[in-house]
């Protein structure tokens, strides 16, 4: 059960700091990122009025998640962020996906992969609503419904960010390290599939999903 | 009688087991307990269904029954396992480990319980709508199930970290306070994401044309009410890996152990609140297709209003542990 908190870092200073990179994670998404690659080359390869099998896959996910965002965002900012969408939720589902091949980690798994996420879905958000509300109308928002109210607005947005990143890194490394624990009493003998099946593709499509449609929730929330 | 420290870690590993399994199983029976009389009664009403609904109401436990199975497997663990006790922060955190997966599970095992029994209902009064009623609960349940995963990863955060370079004096109470803020923490948000799943299912039994929309309102409802959880999962991560500074005085772990109650027990009332507010959102969205875009609108506004004293506990649990 050693490998519970086993972490490769690579450390190199600069400008007198340090900077860690945890390799894994890194790794892995450059893995899931050639798997989107190469789905997306292979889905268009051979573009036709009767589509192949994974040019159908992949206009499901492009349709699906491009009406997602047109209905919370409207027609004209929903359009122009359908992209963002798409490739976030595949980005995630992949990621979470990845965990049940053997020998490779969800980079999801690291708190730093959802959190920089977590993080560019509020800058969106917030710079969003300065552009279509203006500056004035955005910040008017913090004081409601007193003024006083303006720190707790403040925390409550703040608040956005974690708690949406913590949902995700959560549910994973929980599963992961259910999958593990398990494994470790059971000695790999029958259950291991089942779990992996369960947190690795169920849960982790519910949870790309529920990511991807909070950070469209919370740009919809700044520009309305 | 002198006990060395062993001892009492045996002791504190005995007891967070039973603790673990005896309050892990209270809340997933009273859940199963609720599937099974709406089962019950379904087949009342439609005696044809009763194998369909005999099915989903046993595929609905198990789902339910996985938070009960959590507290088990820490139980397991600790029962079992051989834990050096280097010092007395050993013995609180074995103790911890077992109430943290204890408290976790009882709101996920209640909760998950809505949506099975709704689900067997709406067997009985829609048997058309039989297999999206199956996966909109199943969606649910599972959705349910993570405050207690959020409990289970500091249940095992806490087992297998290492605090032998701590001092003792305050780290005890930040160890014990880690266990309460996020097992206390779950339990509102299991309850309360309960409730919406159990909206949900009704809903699609109602009206099943809208079930797409409906597992979408579903998730966004959870997703917000699970907030608080999550506050009480960071909280408890703050205390588990922030090092204190060694101190004799009782107050820096007084400190500390108030930080985890205020947030475990400050994260209950806005789960449960959050989950009726989604829940009846969710319901009245089945009933009323059209104005969905406005319901939606209002339950995420009443949810974050309903969310701020989640907010204000989280604010004086960060000062009791950063100022204080």
């Amino acid at each position: 059960m050693n490998e519970l908190g086993k972490l490769h870092q690579l450390i190199i200073p600069f400008l007198g700091r340090d900077m860690t990179f945890n390799i894994e994670p890194i790794l892995m998404s450059w893995i899931v990122f050639a798997a989107i690659l190469v789905f997306g080359y292979l889905a268009v390869k051979k573009k036709g009025i009767i589509p192949g099998k994974l040019q159908v896959v992949g206009e499901l996910f492009v349709d699906q998640l491009s009406n997602l965002a047109v209905d919370s965002l409207g027609e004209e900012i929903g359009k122009k962020y359908a992209p963002l969408t798409c490739a976030l939720f595949m980005f995630l589902m992949l990621s979470n996906w990845l965990g049940i091949i053997p020998h490779l980690e969800e980079p999801t798994k690291d708190l730093n992969t959802p959190l920089a996420l977590g993080i560019m879905g509020f800058c969106i958000a917030h710079y969003m609503g300065i552009k279509v509300k203006g500056f004035k109308r955005y910040m008017s928002a913090y004081f409601e419904p007193i003024f006083f109210m303006m720190p707790l607005n403040l925390i409550g947005e703040l608040a956005k960010v974690i708690s949406i990143s913590f949902r995700l890194f959560g549910n994973i490394m929980g599963g992961s390290i259910i999958i593990l624990v398990v494994s470790y009493l059971t000695y790999s003998i029958i259950l291991p599939p089942f779990l992996n099946a369960f947190f690795g593709l169920f849960v982790g499509t519910i949870q790309a999903f529920v990511f991807t449609m909070l950070t469209i929730v919370y740009i919809s929330v700044q520009v309305q | 009688m002198v006990y060395d420290i062993e001892i009492w870690a045996k002791v504190a590993a005995f007891s967070g087991a039973g603790l673990a399994m005896g309050l892990g199983a209270t809340g997933v029976a009273v859940g199963e307990g609720y599937t099974a009389g709406k089962a019950n009664e379904g087949i009342a009403r439609n005696p044809k269904m009763a194998g369909d609904i005999f099915k989903s109401m046993l595929v609905g436990q198990a789902v339910a029954e996985s938070a009960a199975i959590f507290a088990l497997v820490v139980a397991m663990v600790l029962l079992f396992s051989n834990f050096t006790a280097d010092s007395f922060i050993t013995v609180i955190v074995l103790f911890s480990s077992g109430i943290c997966i204890g408290f976790g599970a009882i709101g996920s095992g209640i909760g998950s319980g809505f949506p099975a029994g709704e689900a067997c209902l709406g067997m009985a009064r829609q048997p058309e709508a039989s297999a999206s009623l199956v996966t909109n609960m199943l969606i649910g349940s599972a959705v349910c199930q993570t405050p207690s995963i959020f409990a289970l990863m500091t249940s095992f955060a806490l087992l297998f970290s290492n605090f032998s370079q701590s001092p003792v004096s305050p780290t005890w109470a930040a160890v014990l306070g880690a266990g309460l803020a996020s097992g206390i923490g779950a339990i509102g948000s299991g309850v309360g994401g309960g409730l919406v799943a159990g909206a949900s299912c009704e809903g699609v039994a109602r009206t099943p044309s809208t079930v797409s929309l409906l597992t979408k309102s579903m998730l966004l409802g959870q997703a917000v009410t699970q907030t608080t959880a999550i506050y009480g999962l960071l909280v408890g991560f703050i205390l588990l890996f922030k090092t204190f500074p060694a101190s004799d005085s009782i107050v820096p772990a007084m400190a500390l152990l108030a930080s985890g109650l205020c947030m475990g027990i400050g994260a209950i009332g806005p789960g449960i609140g959050e989950g009726s507010t989604a829940g009846s959102a969710v319901k009245w969205i089945a009933r009323n297709e059209e104005s969905s875009g406005v319901i939606l609108r209002m339950m995420l506004v009443g949810q974050a209003v309903a969310e701020s004293t989640g907010i204000y506990a989280l604010v004086v649990s960060l000062v009791l542990i950063f100022v204080v």
